[in-house]
């Protein structure tokens, strides 16, 4: 079991929001996979940036979320 | 982290999006449409130069070309963008329900939080220059917002003006950053001081030619810097416009 915290990654075109501890049950990414563990072919859902130019950030969540994977 | 750079117009990236082909349905307007992009920092096919600069991912100066043109709608998360207007008019429509026209001197925050969807259009003739800046927000999935604001340059000359921040008359943003601008109509010598040690100023100049800490600066070139020490802005007789963008590291 991998113990590392998990990670939050940000698209550097759009803004979209991969948590690694939510997946994205949306685009059939379950909750606990880890960024390194997603092919690199695979690109952001919403405007197609490749996966190389998501950027980790150390941001927190607002209060109150998230409320789930899909708030947009 | 280095310590100060000069990033001169031609060195910016490059970018030109055609309202056909493979960008047609990302590019709004007629056949001749076009929209030219010079990236300050790395930004989508520009990968050779700076990734950002504290918590600014990307400074767009962007011309809208032909009726019509601009970005179709399309969604955003969490980036707080803002949207100055140098040149034309940007009509902006948005999901949380704003129908903006623009105009030189008007400005936005739009900081997409949670989810929100824009369009930015040129619906006049003549061009439209916008300089884009997007912030990393300080929170993850804030909701959604915009606000508006205006740099009257015939009312404030002659002083820095602080048009994104924490100051009275800017627009606030859920970010550690200030963008104010200059705007000289003659001479003048002014020092900008930065809010503490550790953040950092990169400075881009709209028209004109400024000296800055002594190195001289023209039409689109720009400088960022890090530390404590001020910056000595020289304009001499022509006139001159610079944007600040003073950020967290």
């Amino acid at each position: 079991m991998n113990s590392e915290l998990f990670k939050r990654w940000m698209c550097l075109g759009c803004g979209f929001l991969y948590d690694e501890a939510l997946g994205s049950a949306e685009h059939g990414l379950a909750p606990g996979t880890r960024w390194a563990d997603i092919p690199e072919s695979w690109v952001c859902p919403d405007c197609g940036t490749p996966k190389h130019l998501f950027e980790m950030v150390e941001i927190p969540y607002a209060p109150g979320q998230p409320v789930s994977q899909q708030t947009a | 982290m280095e310590n100060s750079f000069v990033l001169r117009a031609l060195e910016r990236g490059y970018d030109k999006l055609l309202s056909t082909g493979q960008t047609s349905s990302y590019v709004a307007g007629h056949p001749e449409a076009t929209i030219t992009r010079h990236s300050s920092f790395d930004f989508g096919p520009y990968q050779s130069g700076r990734n950002g600069f504290g918590r600014v991912r990307v400074f767009g100066d962007e011309v809208f070309r032909g009726l019509g043109c601009g970005y179709n709608m399309h969604p955003h998360h969490n980036f707080i963008i803002c949207a100055f207007v140098l040149e034309g008019q940007l009509t902006t429509i948005n999901t949380i329900g704003n129908i903006d026209q623009l105009g030189p001197g008007d400005y936005y925050a739009f900081s997409a939080g949670s989810g929100g969807k824009h369009c930015e259009l040129n619906l006049r003739s003549e061009d439209a220059n916008i300089l884009y800046v997007w912030i990393l927000p300080d929170q993850l999935l804030l909701p959604p917002s915009y606000a508006r604001g205006r740099f009257d340059a015939a009312h404030t000359s002659n002083r820095l003006v602080t048009l994104v921040g924490d100051a009275d008359g800017a627009v606030r943003v859920s970010q550690d950053v200030k963008i104010s601008r200059l705007s000289a109509d003659r001479g003048i010598t002014c020092t900008y001081r930065p809010n503490s040690s550790a953040h950092g100023v990169y400075a881009f100049v709209i028209d004109g030619k400024v000296s800055i800490n002594d190195v001289t600066f023209g039409r689109r070139d720009s400088l960022g810097v890090w530390g404590p020490a001020p910056l000595t802005v020289n304009i001499d007789t022509e006139d001159a416009d610079v944007l600040f963008v003073e950020t967290a590291p």
